[in-house]
């Protein structure tokens, strides 16, 4: 598992959300994250899950260090970005669901199992912003400057 | 009046993004804490361990904690004991799959249907270890179980007698026999009400040693084991246990008072 992200590291960006699990806006992040790696730029992104750097994985901290990381954050604690901070990393751009939300108010999320409609709309306007990140981050070349 | 902290079990997912099995974890354990056992669980994001506050970090002390993991690295159990406590207990979803016989999941961002099965056992699982945890004593000096208590039969207790005539009768524990007297508490209270107290008054009368029964510590004012003997048939033989049984009794009738009256 962790190989995979070791080998594609190079190439990428990587995309870590914050695996909230009490409020919804967590679910937003992880939702997007998946929308962007699924759906939208499967090719130049990937995810590296916070679990493993929370632990303090090898792997999981090599392939965050010396790349352009993105992380989405659903609070203001900002786990993911502390997180990948405290692993070495080096955030190129982070996002906060409560930012995107502001500008998508009409998007109110609720649910954490299972978003709401206004939470997968949310997560898709979220993804698109982390999308086109990805994108110029990707054409500066995926490795970290 | 300020309320306690309601006592509740807490419950750290690993929610890997990366494995399908993350995804079980996390949809578990919000089936616990939405449906299962609302009212007894609470849950922490792992990554709060790293970039909370010392009130995250002493969140597995604070509660006993169930650390659910998707995988043999247990990230969530690994990092809750390495940044706050070793959890109290922790759930593997393979271990769920083997015992279960279930098909590994599939899917990432949805699972497919063929793991709702999977879900819904590990949130059992995780619902049931919710209960035992309830019902074990924890200790957030230590944030850990705790023995259970081993019950002691009260050396003290009252209650109205069984042939319904209303006179109370006092069980009391000597030496591992237990003797019940009628009538106990009304002659203690008339006795404390004459001014009667344990070990100061004057009229005292020590009680008579007896094989097996330990000397007294404190002396019992004879007014009292006389009155008892007008209520109670006492056998010869076994005067000594009942007089050891009356001081218990009169002991903790006073220390009962003095507690009262503070």
């Amino acid at each position: 598992m962790t190989e995979q992200f070791a080998e594609a590291t190079p190439l990428r960006v990587v995309v870590v959300p914050c695996s909230g699990i009490g409020k919804s806006y967590g679910t937003v992040t992880r939702e997007a994250a998946y929308i962007v790696v699924e759906d939208l730029c499967p090719e130049t992104t990937h995810i590296v899950p916070l679990s493993l750097l929370v632990l303090g994985d090898e792997q999981a901290q090599e392939a965050v260090r010396g790349v352009q990381v993105i992380t989405i954050d659903g609070c203001k604690l900002a786990c993911a970005t502390v997180n990948v901070g405290q692993a070495g990393g080096q955030v190129a751009r982070e996002f906060t669901v409560l930012d995107c939300y502001r500008r998508n108010k009409q998007f109110k999320p609720q649910g954490i199992a299972e978003l709401n409609e206004g939470g997968q709309a949310l997560a898709q306007a979220l993804a698109q912003e982390v999308a086109q990140a990805a994108g110029e981050l990707s054409a500066q070349g995926g490795t970290h400057a | 009046m300020p309320s306690l902290p309601q006592r509740k079990v807490g419950i750290v997912a690993c929610s890997g993004e990366e494995i399908p099995e993350g995804t079980v974890t996390r949809l578990a354990a919000l089936k616990v804490l939405e449906e299962l056992r609302p009212n007894d669980t609470v849950t922490i994001c792992l990554p709060l361990f790293l970039a909370g506050g010392e009130g995250d970090r002493a969140f597995a002390k604070f509660y006993p904690t169930i650390a659910v993991d998707g995988c043999e690295k247990r990230c969530a159990a690994r990092a809750t004991e390495l940044y706050s406590n070793k959890p109290a207990v922790s759930l593997l979803v393979d271990d769920i799959i083997a015992e279960r016989g279930l098909p590994r999941p599939q899917g990432l961002r949805r699972l497919s249907s063929e793991a709702t099965p999977l879900v819904d056992a590990l949130a059992e699982a995780i619902a049931a270890e919710v209960d035992l945890l309830m019902a074990a004593r924890w200790s957030r000096a230590e944030g850990k179980v705790l023995e259970p208590e081993t019950t002691t039969p009260a050396k003290v207790s009252s209650a109205a007698c069984a042939c319904g005539s209303g006179i109370p009768v006092t069980r009391v524990q000597v030496n591992g026999r237990a003797l019940e007297i009628m009538a106990l508490d009304p002659i203690l209270e008339m006795a404390y009400n004459q001014g009667l107290h344990v070990g100061v008054d004057g009229q005292a009368d020590p009680v008579p040693e007896h094989k097996g029964v330990e000397a007294p510590a404190v002396f019992l004012p004879a007014q009292i084991m006389d009155t008892v003997r007008l209520y109670n048939t006492i056998p010869a033989e076994d005067d000594a246990y009942y007089a050891e049984a009356v001081r218990i009794a009169w002991q903790s009738y006073c220390a009962g008072k003095e507690q009262t009256h503070g």
